[in-house]
């Protein structure tokens, strides 16, 4: 029983896909959130091509960190009422590679309709093509970091609100969003735009196992 | 034999209650601990103090290791089923044991089996599908799955009909034969052999 | 040195425990007002009314006595907020938990004064009473962040598992903040290539410099005031149904 801990982060990543992939809602809704903040900006402003162009980079993100912010709300909801997630706990394995693998099965879900979601959105608002790989590689690094975050904001507010969460959540985040935009933006301008996804997966790096121990004691503080 | 589990002066304090205060008590191999007390009496923390989810206060425990040593960290394989069953809605009955943490190694005809032990027939409907008593009978499955040292079940017997209930008795009798040693909460003494212990403190 | 080390150590272990807080604080209390309010209306005193003109800026920059210490207030307190955090979390000791609470609106405060003052001190130099500076928006940033700590705090009803849940925040916080500032600071000299900033301090003769300081320490001083004030009054309400509380207030024996 000794490599328990390998079998047991395969099973919950098993587990929750299975569960996510059962129920559409977990991976449609958001995809059509995205496109739903998307709209409103052309709809709010003006539907100009230059003027949106101009916009696409941030409003790209804005709608990437709202939508993976309130997707990851109730990443531990159903399990903490379930019961399942006192299994994690009471093992002597360390428990926040288990935590680890719900954030990344939430992320798998998650991520590839943010990341579809983009690649509309880029159509629909004139983002040349040159910028499509960078956007791609920085919402994929962009959202995992914001997964992790939101893990701890859904962590620290279990059963409360999911503004309070976003609250928490979203000044963190402000560092992702500079640096996505900035690598899309300076990608736009054909510049170098390595070093800005260079600085995302740092962030990463250190917010992994960081950012998952303190979810842990989030976590452990709702069994008080 | 040894006591897998000793426990000595432990006191808890919730928000200005002295939920209980020197508790004394040793599990021994094949026998049950049963904690009685109200709603509110403190069993669901005795039980996560116990399983190392709340810091423990003060008081100590001591788990047996494979050398016949005491010390403060387990080494015993246990189970724990809390007041909600663990089971999932959008998984199948088999499915729910096949991907639970307590069925590492554990090969498909043993979970068929445990289920068919618990009366439950259809192993592929969806748990959504299923009542409360049917759900509760997978989660009983998953006590056959492996041979756990201690079984710690909060409140097995509640919300249960007769045929249930005596179901579980002789499970929890079949394991104790084995070895297994169960420490369960309830609202009132039940029916299996065991010390019991019971929670209260001045309202 | 060791007895005087001891001493220390035996002082933290005591003030562990409420009732000792309490009684030790009721002690210092009139000291500390005595010299918090003397030194912080001196220094600003001395500072608004006393100190030279600048030539480039006027009178205007006189609100720099009150600007630049809240400003270093605000982020000294996030600091001690992550210290008091990191205590709570890995010791479990539940005073530096209420110190965490207890320091959070103070230093929201002061955080949003600096706000305030640099946004009064825009108006006139710049005719604005905004602008996306790198400064104004690191320090809204941190004003964010305090928010979020009080409002987790007041949505939790039990306060002391609410007191850890803002210490993993705080550890968050002091974690994340220094990749902020630094990502705004990029930022801001990305869209505004000049390296002029808008609250640019004048160079300073030391006639400008002694008031500064002055009124940093009267801010320090005010802060231990108010923090010292707002934990006796959290340790009051979280031991409320104590017998030492009806003790102390009542004269009554439990």
């Amino acid at each position: 029983m000794k490599s328990n801990i390998y079998n047991w982060f395969f099973l919950i990543l098993r587990r929750d896909l299975l569960m996510a992939f059962r129920r559409s809602s977990t991976y449609i809704t958001p995809l059509i959130f995205f496109l739903i903040v998307i709209s409103f900006f052309p709809i709010a402003l003006s539907p100009d091509q230059d003027f949106l162009r101009s916009l696409a980079p941030g409003v790209i993100w804005i709608a990437a960190l709202l939508s993976s912010l309130l997707a990851i709300e109730t990443i531990f909801s159903e399990d903490f009422r379930d019961g399942t997630l006192d299994e994690f706990f009471i093992s002597n394995d360390p428990s926040f590679v288990l935590v680890f693998a719900k954030v990344l099965c939430h992320w798998l879900v998650t991520g590839f309709p943010i990341l579809l979601a983009s690649l509309i959105s880029s159509l629909i608002l004139y983002l040349p093509v040159s910028s499509l790989l960078p956007m791609i590689c920085s919402l994929i690094l962009g959202t995992f970091f914001m997964s992790l975050l939101g893990a701890i904001g859904a962590a620290l507010s279990l059963g409360k609100s999911a503004i309070l969460s976003a609250i928490i959540v979203l000044p963190f985040s402000i560092p992702t969003l500079l640096m996505g935009t900035a690598a899309v933006s300076s990608a736009i301008d054909y510049q170098d735009y390595s070093g800005f996804l260079l600085i995302m997966g740092a962030m990463l790096a250190i917010g992994v196992p960081g950012l998952c121990l303190l979810t842990v004691e989030a976590i452990l503080l709702n069994y008080e | 034999m040894l006591p897998k589990l000793k426990v000595s002066n432990l006191s808890c304090r919730r928000a200005d209650n002295q939920l209980f205060d020197d508790l004394n008590f040793e599990v021994h191999p094949g026998q049950n601990i049963e904690i009685i007390g109200s709603n509110g009496s403190g069993k669901t923390t005795l039980l996560r103090i116990l399983l190392g989810l709340i810091d423990i206060g003060n008081g100590e425990m001591e788990w047996l290791d494979n050398e016949n040593n005491y010390n403060n960290f387990r080494s015993i394989d246990c189970f724990y089923q809390g007041h909600s069953l663990g089971i999932k809605n959008l998984l199948s009955a088999q499915e729910n044991l096949r991907l639970s943490s307590y069925s590492f190694g554990v090969s498909e005809e043993k979970i068929l089996s445990s289920l068919n032990r618990v009366g439950i027939n259809n192993h592929s409907s969806f748990a959504s599908e299923m009542s409360v008593g049917q759900k509760k009978r997978i989660s009983i499955a998953r006590w056959l799955l492996k041979d756990f040292g201690i079984y710690f079940i909060d409140e097995p017997f509640s919300a249960l009909d007769d045929q249930a209930s005596s179901l579980i008795v002789e499970i929890i009798e079949e394991l104790n034969a084995k070895g297994a040693s169960f420490v369960i909460t309830g609202h009132r003494p039940s029916e299996i052999t065991s010390n019991q212990i019971t929670l209260d403190h001045e309202v | 040195m060791n007895k005087i080390w001891n001493y220390i150590k035996d002082w933290f272990i005591e003030m562990g425990s409420p009732p000792l807080f309490f009684k030790w604080s009721s002690k210092i209390l009139p000291w500390l007002l005595f010299i918090s309010i003397t030194v912080f209306i001196v220094g600003l005193l001395w500072g608004l009314f006393y100190s030279p003109t600048d030539y480039k800026q006027g009178d205007v920059y006189r609100i720099i006595y009150i600007h630049v210490p809240s400003a270093i207030l605000g982020q000294s307190i996030f600091m001690f907020m992550a210290i008091c955090g990191f205590i709570t979390m890995v010791w479990r000791v539940k005073i530096s938990g209420m110190l965490l609470k207890s320091a959070a609106p103070i230093g929201a405060s002061f955080t949003l004064i600096a706000l305030l003052t640099g946004s009064i001190w825009g108006k006139p130099t710049w005719g604005t009473w905004w602008v996306w500076d790198a400064r104004l928006t690191s320090t809204l940033i941190l004003f964010f962040i305090y928010a979020a700590i009080i409002g987790l705090h007041s949505s939790i009803d039990n306060k002391t598992k609410a007191d850890r849940a803002i210490s993993i925040l705080s550890l968050v916080g002091i974690a994340i903040i220094p990749i902020i500032k630094k990502s705004v600071d990029w930022w801001q000299t990305l869209h505004q290539p000049s390296t002029f900033s808008l609250t640019s301090a004048p160079s300073m003769t030391p006639d400008m410099y002694q008031p500064l300081l002055l009124c940093v320490l009267g801010f320090y001083l005010i802060f231990a005031l108010l923090l010292t004030m707002n934990l006796r009054a959290e340790v009051v309400i979280r031991e409320k149904n104590r017998s030492w509380v009806s003790k102390q207030f009542l004269n009554l024996e439990r």
